[in-house]
C-alpha cells in the first residue's frame, strides 16, 4: 500500500524541480533582457555625446548644405533622441540591425562576416593557450624552484609584460620579411580568396567541410602567426593564474595526508589538488576566451585580419552607431551565452553547485 | 602507435604543411596589380554617391565618362565615351555623339540614353557628388530636359545659366558624372531608390574592368572587361586591399607582395626614397593645407591680426621635414598648372613683424586662443609648429587634435586646421569654396563653402571677380581674371591662409610602368604592364 503514496511523492518532488527549473530559467531570461537592454541604452546615449558627426563621415571631403541636409534626414537624425532610440529597439526586436554607415551593408551581414573570422582565431588561441599554459603552470608549481618553475616564469612574465602588438610587428619583421616563412596578413591568399564561402564564416572548418586541401592550406598558413600570437599571451596568462592556484591546493593539509598516506607525486597533483582547481580555472579560461573575443583588435589590425575587433574600431571611429550597437550587442551576448555555458559546467565538474 | 601519438602527429603535420616551403616571398603575379589603401573612409560603390579619394579611384575604371583627362594635360579634356563634341556660340549647348558599339558589364549597348539618364540620376539623388552638377543650376526639375538624348548616339546637355565650357566639361570628367548602366538599373530598384543600394558592392558600368569581389574594408577585386571598346587591359585582376598601416605597406612592398602602396608615412618615404628602390609619385591634389580663423571672433578679424598669423607659420622649415611628402609651399590660392597660378611667396617665418603687426592691431601682449586640428600626420606636427611660433609672439594657442570637422561646419571655433580636396580640375572649384560667401549669415545654407565656414565676409570685388571667371568663355580672358583674382586674394589678408599646396604620395614598385597618380583622383588601370 506504501508504494502509490511512494510515487505520489517523487511525483510532487517531480513537479518542484520542474517548477524550480522554469523559475531559474525565466530569472536569467529577465537577467539576461535586462542586462542586454541597459547595454543598448548605455552604448546608444554615449554614441549620442561623442562629438563625431556620421553625417560628415557618410559625405566626405566636400559636399553643400542640401547633400547634408538630406543624409541627416536619411539617418533619421532629425527626429527627437528618445524616438530615434525607440525606433531602433523596435527594429531589434524584428532582428533588424540597421544599416552601417561605412560599410553599406546590413549590420547584421556584416557581424555574421566578420564574427567568425574572430571566433575561428579566438577559439585556436584559447586551445594553444589552455593546453600549453595549464601543465606549464602546474608544472611550475609542483617543481617550484626548479628551472621549470624559473623557465615557466619567464615565459609567462614576458608574454603578460610585453606589448602584443609590439611582439605581432617583430613576428611579422622576422618571419614574414627576413625569412619568408608567413604569408603578410588577411585570412587566405588572394588566389584561393572565394573558392570556399560558408556554412559556418571559419574558413578552416568550411575548408575541411568542402575538401579544398590547399584553401585548408592556406588558411592554416594565415592563421598560425596570429593565432600562435594570441594563444601565447593566453598561455602566459593561464600559466601564472595555473601556478599560483596549484600553489595554493598544495599548501593544504589534505596534500600533506595523502603525502602521509604515501601516496605518489602523480596521484596527489591530479587526483586530489587538480581536480579542486578545475572551477577556478574553467573561471579564468572564460575570462580569458571573452578577453579575446572583443580583445583581439591589435592583432586584427597588424596582421589585417578582417574580425570584429577591426570592425567595431572601425565602426567607433567613423561614428557608425548601428554597427558599434551591433557589436556590443553581439558582444554582450556571446559573453551572457558563455557565462551560462560556464554555469552549466560548473554543476559537472564542483558538487557544491549541484 | 596509440592514439596521443596518433594525434600528436597529425596535429604536427598539419602545421609542417601550413608553414616554410609554402613560399610567402614570392612577387605578385606577372597580370595581376595589387594596390594597398586605408579602406576606412570608402563609403561604397555608388558613383554617384560616393566621394572619397580611394573609391573614385575604383570607379575611374569601373565605369567610363563621356569625356577624361591626361594626369598632365588637365586643361584639354579628350574623348572617352563621346568621341566627339561640339558647343553652341553662346557656350551653353553641348551636343555629344557617343561612341559607337560600346557595351556595359552586363552586355547591354551603351547609348545616350543611358548617359542622360546617369547625369539625371546624380541630379536626382542629390549626394555630395551631385554638387558637380547642381553648381550650375541643374536641379530635379529641369534636369530630364536639359539633358537629354535625341537619338541613339546624340546627347544634348544644355546648360541653366551661361558659364565657361571648360568648368562643364571639367564636371562631366569627374568621377560623380559616371554612366550607368540603366536598364541593368532597372532591375535593381527598390522603392524608388534608382538602384542606389544595389549599386553600394556592386558595378554597372562600361570601364577597362568589372567588379569582382567587394568586401569593405578588407579586399576589392576587378577583372579585366575583355571587351573594353579600348582594348583588353593588360592586367588581367587588379586587387586592393585594406592595409591602414604604414609599416605593414612598405614590409609588403619590399617583399613584393605588394606593387602600389598609398599611404606610407613621411619616415617610410624617406626609406624608399633613400635607397632608390621604389619609386615615389607626388599627385597633385588640388587644395591646400589651410589655417582658418573664425571671424565671429573679435580679435581674429583684426587684419592685422589675421596679417600676423602669415607670419609665424614655418614655411620652409616645415618644407623640408613633415611637409615634404604631404605638399609643396605655396601662399595664394591657385594650384601649380591652372589658369591664375602666380608663382610668389611675400611670407616666411618672422616673429618680430608678427608682434609689430599685433601691437598695431591692440594686442602686443597678445591673447589665448584654440587651435583645433584633424588627427595624425602631418597636422599634428604643424601645428606644433604653429603653436611655438606664436607663443613666441605672445599669442598662446591651445590644441585640441580630433575630429573637429564639424565644428569648423557649424562656425563653433577659434581657429582651425585643415586639408581641402577638389575633384574639378579648374580654379573656379577653390575659388568658390575658399573666396565666395553669398550670405554670411549663421543661417544661411552655405556651409559647403569654407569661406562661410569661417565667417569670412570676402571683399565684394573679389567675388564679383570670381563669377566673371566662371562665366567667361574665352580661355584667355579667363586666365587674366584669376591671376587678378590670385592677387586679389593674396591682398586681402584673407581668413583662410594657405601654406602648402596638396600632395598624395604614391610608392609604385619598379615592376610596375603605367601607373599614374592622377590629380583628380581618376587613377586608371588600364595603361599599366608589368615587368
Amino acid at each position: 500500500m506504501s508504494s502509490p503514496e511512494l510515487t505520489t511523492t517523487e511525483g510532487r518532488a517531480g513537479d518542484g524541480r520542474l517548477a524550480e527549473a522554469l523559475r531559474k530559467v525565466a530569472s536569467s531570461m529577465v537577467a539576461i533582457l535586462t542586462t542586454l537592454f541597459g547595454l543598448l541604452l548605455l552604448t546608444f546615449i554615449i554614441g549620442r555625446m561623442i562629438p563625431a558627426d556620421p553625417v560628415i563621415s557618410i559625405l566626405g571631403d566636400n559636399f553643400d548644405q542640401a547633400a547634408y541636409d538630406r543624409v541627416y534626414r536619411e539617418l533619421g537624425l532629425d527626429r527627437p533622441v528618445p524616438e530615434q532610440f525607440l525606433t531602433y529597439v523596435q527594429n531589434i526586436l524584428h532582428l533588424d540591425f540597421g544599416q552601417s554607415n561605412v560599410t553599406r551593408n546590413p549590420v547584421a551581414a556584416d557581424l555574421a562576416r566578420v564574427f567568425p573570422a574572430t571566433l575561428e582565431l579566438a577559439v585556436l588561441a584559447i586551445f594553444i593557450g589552455t593546453l600549453l599554459g595549464v601543465p606549464l603552470g602546474i608544472a611550475s608549481a609542483v617543481r617550484r624552484g626548479t628551472w621549470v618553475d624559473h623557465l615557466g616564469r619567464v615565459v609567462g612574465l614576458l608574454g603578460y609584460s610585453t606589448p602584443i602588438f609590439w611582439l605581432g610587428t617583430m613576428v611579422i619583421l622576422i618571419f614574414y620579411a627576413r625569412l619568408g616563412w608567413i604569408p603578410g596578413g588577411g585570412r587566405i591568399d588572394l588566389y584561393n580568396d572565394g573558392l570556399v564561402e560558408g556554412p559556418t564564416g571559419m574558413l578552416i572548418l568550411d575548408a575541411l567541410m568542402a575538401r579544398e586541401w590547399e584553401v585548408l592550406r592556406s588558411a592554416l598558413h594565415h592563421i598560425a602567426a596570429p593565432a600562435l600570437l594570441l594563444g601565447y599571451a593566453a598561455m602566459a596568462y593561464l600559466s601564472r593564474m595555473s601556478r599560483s592556484f596549484m600553489l595554493e591546493q598544495l599548501n593544504q593539509e589534505y596534500i600533506l595526508t595523502a603525502r602521509a598516506k604515501g601516496l605518489g607525486q602523480r596521484p596527489i597533483v591530479w587526483k586530489h589538488a587538480f581536480r579542486n582547481i578545475r572551477v577556478q580555472l574553467l573561471t579564468v579560461v572564460t575570462l580569458a576566451f571573452c578577453g579575446l573575443l572583443d580583445g583581439a583588435v591589435l592583432i586584427e589590425t597588424v596582421f589585417g585580419w578582417p574580425g570584429l575587433g577591426q570592425y567595431l574600431t572601425a565602426a567607433l571611429f567613423y561614428a557608425d552607431m548601428n554597427a558599434v550597437l551591433g557589436s556590443v550587442l553581439l558582444i554582450g551576448l556571446i559573453s551572457i551565452l558563455i557565462n551560462l555555458l560556464t554555469d552549466v559546467v560548473y554543476r559537472f565538474v564542483d558538487p557544491r553547485t549541484r | 602507435m596509440d592514439r596521443r601519438q596518433f594525434l600528436g602527429g597529425v596535429a604536427l603535420g598539419a602545421f609542417a604543411a601550413a608553414m616554410p616551403g609554402s613560399a610567402a616571398l614570392a612577387a605578385t603575379p606577372q597580370d595581376q596589380l595589387v594596390i594597398a589603401v586605408n579602406m576606412g573612409s570608402m563609403r561604397g560603390l555608388d558613383p554617384h554617391e560616393a566621394n572619397q579619394i580611394e573609391s573614385a579611384e575604383i570607379l575611374a575604371n569601373l565605369y567610363d565618362r563621356l569625356v577624361y583627362f591626361e594626369p598632365d594635360a588637365l586643361d584639354a579634356p579628350k574623348p572617352q565615351l563621346a568621341e566627339s563634341w561640339t558647343v553652341s556660340e553662346d557656350g551653353r549647348t553641348f551636343t555629344f555623339t557617343i561612341r559607337e558599339g560600346v557595351t556595359f558589364h552586363s552586355g547591354n549597348p551603351l547609348t545616350a540614353e543611358d548617359a542622360a539618364w546617369s547625369l539625371a540620376r546624380l541630379v536626382k539623388l542629390g549626394l555630395a557628388p551631385a554638387i558637380d552638377l547642381r553648381q550650375w543650376g541643374y536641379e530635379e526639375s529641369n534636369v530630364e530636359t536639359l539633358i537629354r538624348a535625341t537619338d541613339e548616339r546624340t546627347l544634348v546637355l544644355e546648360t541653366p545659366e551661361a558659364w565657361s565650357p571648360g568648368l562643364i566639361l571639367a564636371s562631366l570628367a569627374s568621377s560623380a558624372c559616371s554612366i550607368v548602366d540603366r536598364a541593368f538599373l532597372a532591375d535593381k530598384e527598390q522603392n524608388g531608390d534608382l538602384g542606389r543600394a544595389h549599386l553600394q558592392a556592386a558595378d554597372a558600368g562600361s570601364g577597362p574592368f568589372s567588379l569582382r569581389t567587394w568586401r569593405a574594408n578588407d579586399v576589392m577585386m576587378a577583372d579585366a572587361y575583355a571587351d573594353y571598346w579600348n582594348g583588353a587591359p593588360a592586367m588581367r585582376r587588379v586587387i586592393m586591399r585594406h592595409m591602414p598601416e604604414s609599416s605593414v605597406q612598405r614590409l609588403q612592398l619590399e617583399t613584393g607582395d605588394l606593387d602600389v602602396a598609398t599611404r606610407l608615412s613621411s619616415t617610410d618615404l624617406d626609406v624608399f626614397e633613400k635607397a632608390g628602390t621604389i619609386d615615389i609619385q607626388k599627385v597633385q591634389g588640388f587644395g591646400f593645407y589651410y589655417v582658418a580663423l573664425n571671424q565671429k571672433d573679435e580679435i581674429l578679424s583684426s587684419p592685422q591680426v589675421r596679417e600676423a598669423f602669415r607670419y609665424l607659420i614655418d614655411y620652409d622649415g616645415l618644407a623640408s621635414t613633415v611637409m615634404r611628402y604631404y605638399g609643396i609651399k605655396s601662399q595664394t590660392v591657385i594650384p601649380n598648372g591652372l589658369p591664375g597660378f602666380l608663382d610668389e611667396m611675400p611670407y616666411s617665418l618672422d616673429i618680430e613683424k608678427a608682434k609689430a603687426l599685433l601691437a598695431e592691431a591692440g594686442y602686443p601682449d597678445g591673447f589665448s586662443k584654440t587651435l583645433y586640428i584633424g588627427p595624425g600626420t602631418p597636422y599634428f606636427e604643424f601645428a606644433q609648429s604653429l603653436q611655438a611660433n606664436a607663443a613666441r609672439a605672445g599669442i598662446k594657442l591651445d590644441l585640441q587634435m580630433g575630429d573637429y570637422l564639424s565644428r569648423f561646419r557649424e562656425r563653433k571655433f577659434d581657429i582651425f586646421m585643415g586639408r581641402s580636396g577638389e575633384r574639378l580640375p579648374d580654379p573656379h572649384s577653390i575659388l568658390q569654396s575658399y573666396a565666395t560667401n553669398a550670405d554670411n549669415s549663421d543661417d544661411a545654407p552655405l556651409s559647403g563653402l569654407m569661406a562661410w565656414r569661417s565667417a569670412w565676409d570676402v571683399p565684394r570685388e573679389l567675388q564679383d571677380l570670381v563669377m566673371a571667371g566662371a562665366r567667361e568663355t574665352d580661355p584667355s580672358r579667363r586666365a587674366e581674371i584669376y591671376t587678378k583674382v590670385n592677387a586679389l586674394y593674396l591682398e586681402a589678408s584673407p581668413a583662410l591662409i594657405t601654406s602648402f599646396e596638396r600632395f598624395d604620395v604614391k610608392a609604385v614598385s619598379k615592376r610596375v610602368s603605367g601607373y599614374v597618380g592622377h590629380p583628380t583622383w581618376l587613377t586608371r588601370w588600364d595603361g599599366v604592364a608589368k615587368s
